[in-house]
């Protein structure tokens, strides 16, 4: 007990005295986090747009397994990056295996089901009421289509938000496909893994109430936002 | 149309990553060694470099957990003016990150599967530069009496208790294999070891977080010696045999065939055989601990 | 014909909603669509409005067919605007709801801010442009739908049911304002509603729908006065419907021989409005040519109108009387009683 509140008083300190060590990390992981989001945000909320404003044989299979993705074991998705982006894979002459672009690469394909599928569902939400004003008032399809996710956009953002939630708080990706190198590809997560394997109690606390900080942001943003869709 | 843009976008997003090789401070979260991590963070301004530049070494977990590559790193990556990548595993898949290309350099402490490795041709050379003891620690009151005994013995004992707990790493590294040596020159068949019980635990975990559970579960495992002295200072946990000649550790350099930097994968083989590395590691955390982590021997057939 | 469907039917799930439907709808028309609800109205309608795409047939906007796809299809679904039975406002100001329609047309911003002023003006609604959309009354939003429809100066405004989500009162001012707005701007109307009211009270022209086929097409008048099938004829309340022989006599309807002006032959149907008969006690010498004599079987009161039923024989004819010449005449049940109406009140088809 006495080990544990000693740890939370040092990790206090660090945070306050802004240790370089453990801001360096916590500044790298949202780098990498927001850039994975960026990016799968950029990609994912037109292929969600896309899914739900076309009609397609199978096209419920696909929501449901786009749904069953969302919790996607993150090794797994590791796992496989990994054994793609290898040297001895298909994409290893990119040579991006344990680099902070194989982590986005790897967060992007992991918060993918997540963008696309609450985009989808936020879509849904608004019914057809929506898409067909905005048609009959003589909108195009890309014009309709940016008016619905307009309409909806708190639900999209949230989408986004989801996706940044699991991407700054996942550890299979990180750890398979970045490596945890210190000063290059550790992020919060893979630290406290390491810190903790080590037994640096204080800078694992620091770290995780870092984390915990940036989930909480997130939470309460969704929390705010799904309040104010409901008005 | 759309599809254009997105396969823009998403090749776009994979180049700009790809090449990102933002040199940030060295970030180590150790709570003791702030002030060096401080010097490290120090190279901020190193300018940025494309992965070329970078050199990618896989390490066992003991070389990495006792500190050893921390304390080298900044050394190489200023004399050579490379970005050293420092990834560590057990043996088993540092030797698999090898032979797959992922890695340029790899330091290990397996001599038969280093061997095999050359052989295959992943390898160019194995190159000792380091070694030092296994040590079977437990905790101070040694309830299964070990020791004294020889490792052999030792384990013998453990088997045949079958109620203290023993903590295998279990994930195929060299003190994993040390390990297993020893069942087999004690006389058992390793499967039925691993399967006789519930004292038989497979951590499968580093070498750090394998006598941090040990210490835990108050029970006993085969550590190498630089790890366990890093780490006694946090640790309830006594070496218990120390003796024989199985127990001896050797630590070498190995250049991966695939390369994609040769000269810089050559450059790290000299710089840990160099006279002035191996009296540094030689030196290492004698000052620390009051006792000698490694024991040089560059070149050395052992 | 600003407007013309052709031999269209509509699939959903399996189901035919619409069959073989063909309707046309002349420029400057306000023409009403009825029919029981689940007529098939709605799809009708999405159709018309270029919504959606029909199983087959094809719609013609100005006797130009338009294509499934592609920019011809844009161009003429620009030129009409549908208002939904409950219409949704976007988020945002009533101005910026208003704006939009002429937004994504790229018209230039001084000429949007004219339009949006004039149109919120026609609807009585100048000091509501800044307004959050979420905000108003029931009326309030219908107005605002339909200033944001008519701000685009379309040809054909399509409404569907705009008054069934609205009270009574809210209901009359609608359909006065949309009776002055027809006038005022020229376009032509099409207009979806189960409500005869509603349709006498705007239409010019219309149809009648059923199970997913137009029943009749026409006038008001020809369809209130002249229905075409006994459907018709009961779907606008008519009363005295039966099935006839006719031959140069008149109409033969259950061994009664009815006169009438048509000059119809063979198998058919005619109706006698309730209101055309008149019932005495006595038999007076009149010009009319039907006369009968029956029994009253019922005396119903239906609002300030008393509806007697009649038994001539076979047949049971209802007529309607007012309060007064119901007391004048001493008219109750089981009482023997002479009618008779005119042949021209008789409805032949």
């Amino acid at each position: 007990m006495d080990q544990l509140l000693e740890g939370f008083r040092i990790a206090l300190d660090m945070i306050i005295s802004g240790d370089p060590v453990v801001f360096s990390i916590a500044f790298r992981t949202l780098m990498i986090s927001v850039t994975a989001t960026v990016i799968a945000a950029l990609i994912f909320i037109p292929v969600g747009c896309l899914i739900h404003f076309n009609r397609f044989r199978g096209k419920r299979f696909l929501v449901s397994i786009i749904q069953t993705l969302f919790s996607v074991p993150t090794v797994l998705v590791g796992m496989l990056v990994f054994l793609l982006i290898s040297r001895a894979g298909p994409l290893g002459s990119l040579g991006m295996l344990f680099s902070p672009g194989a982590i986005v690469l790897g967060e992007v394909l992991l918060i993918a089901p997540i963008i696309a599928g609450l985009t989808i569902s936020a879509l849904s939400g608004m019914g057809r009421d929506i898409s067909d004003t905005a048609l009959s008032l003589g909108a195009g399809q890309l014009q309709m289509i940016l008016k619905v996710l307009s309409e909806s956009r708190y639900m999209v953002l949230t989408a986004v938000l989801m996706g940044f939630g699991r991407a700054v708080s996942e550890i299979g990706v990180a750890i398979i496909v970045g490596g945890n190198i210190s000063g290059y590809t550790r992020t919060l997560t893979t630290a406290i893994a390491l810190g903790v394997g080590k037994g640096e109690t204080a800078a694992s606390i620091a770290l995780g109430m870092i984390l915990l900080a940036l989930a909480m942001i997130v939470s309460v943003t969704v929390n705010t936002l799904q309040h104010s869709e409901k008005r | 149309m759309i599809r254009y843009i997105f396969s823009g976008i998403l090749i776009f997003a994979l180049l700009s990553t790809a090449c990102g090789g933002q040199s940030e401070p060295s970030a180590e979260p150790a709570m003791e060694q702030t002030t060096e991590i401080a010097e490290d963070a120090g190279n901020e301004s190193v300018p940025p470099r494309a992965s070329a530049s970078r050199l990618r070494v896989a390490t066992t977990t003991s070389l990495y957990d006792t500190g050893l590559w921390s304390y080298l790193e900044p050394m190489f990556e200023e004399e050579y003016g490379v970005e050293l990548d420092v990834l560590y595993a057990g043996t088993g898949k540092a030797l698999e990150w090898g032979r797959r290309g992922d890695v340029d350099v790899i330091t290990v402490h397996s001599r038969s599967r280093e061997e095999q490795f050359v052989q295959e041709g992943y390898g160019l050379e194995r190159v000792t530069f380091a070694y030092n003891y296994f040590l079977i620690v437990g905790s101070p009151d040694d309830p299964a009496g070990l020791e004294g005994m020889t490792p052999e013995d030792a384990f013998t004992t453990l088997m045949q208790n079958g109620e203290e707990i023993f903590v295998s790493r279990g994930d195929d590294s060299g003190t994993h294999g040390k390990e297993k040596a020893i069942w087999t020159v004690a006389g058992y068949d390793y499967e039925d070891v691993r399967t006789s019980g519930d004292w038989y635990v497979e951590g499968g975990s580093g070498m750090g977080p394998t006598l941090v559970m040990a210490d835990e579960m108050s029970a006993y495992t085969l550590s190498d010696m630089g790890t366990f002295i890093a780490y006694r200072s946090d640790l309830d946990l006594e070496p218990v045999v120390d003796q024989g000649d199985i127990l001896l550790n050797v630590y070498s350099v190995l250049e991966v065939t695939s390369s994609r930097n040769p000269e810089m994968a050559a450059n790290l083989r000299e710089f840990l055989t160099s006279e002035t590395v191996q009296e540094l590691i030689g030196n290492y955390g004698v000052d620390e601990y009051g006792i000698q982590l490694f024991t040089p021997c560059a070149g050395l057939d052992m | 014909m600003i407007l013309a469907l052709e031999n269209i039917s509509q699939r959903k799930n399996g189901q035919q909603i619409l069959s073989d439907v063909n309707l046309s709808v002349s420029r400057g028309e306000f023409f009403v669509l009825m029919g029981p609800t689940g007529c098939g109205k709605t799809t009708l309608l999405r159709i018309a409005g270029l919504l959606d795409k029909p199983f087959s047939g094809r719609v013609k906007y100005q006797s130009e067919p338009i294509p499934h796809r592609g920019k011809e299809r844009l161009q003429a679904r620009r030129r009409m605007v549908t208002v939904f039975q409950r219409p949704v406002l976007f988020r945002g100001s009533v101005f910026s709801n208003v704006e939009w329609g002429l937004r994504i047309r790229g018209i230039p911003e001084d000429e949007i801010n004219r339009k949006v002023s004039q149109v919120l003006e026609m609807v009585d609604l100048v000091e509501y442009g800044d307004r959050d959309s979420c905000t108003l009354s029931g009326g309030e939003l219908q107005r605002v739908a339909l200033a944001r429809a008519l701000v685009i100066e379309p040809s054909i405004l399509i409404l569907d049911e705009p008054t069934t989500s609205l009270d009574p009162n809210l209901r009359f001012n609608l359909l006065r304002r949309l009776k002055d707005l027809h006038s005022q701007t020229g376009i032509t109307f099409t207009m979806a509603t189960h409500d005869f009211t509603d349709a006498l009270s705007l239409g010019t022209a219309g149809a009648v729908m059923r199970n997913g086929r137009i029943e009749q097409m026409g006038t008001i008048d020809e369809i209130f006065y002249r229905p075409s099938t006994p459907f018709m004829a009961s779907f606008v309340g008519m009363k005295n419907v039966f099935p006839a022989e006719f031959n140069a006599d008149g109409a033969i309807v259950e061994e009664l021989i009815i006169r009438h002006t048509s000059n119809k032959r063979g198998h058919g149907f005619l109706a006698i409005p309730p209101e055309a008969i008149v019932v005495s006690r006595e038999a007076t010498v009149t010009s009319e040519r039907n006369h009968f004599t029956g029994i009253i079987t019922s005396v119903e009161r239906t609002g300030s109108i008393f509806s007697i039923s009649v038994d001539c024989g076979n047949l049971l004819i209802i007529s309607s009387v007012t309060r007064s010449a119901l007391s004048d005449l001493d008219l109750t049940e089981g009482q023997d009683v002479y009618i008779s109406f005119k042949a021209s009140a008789v409805h032949v088809f």
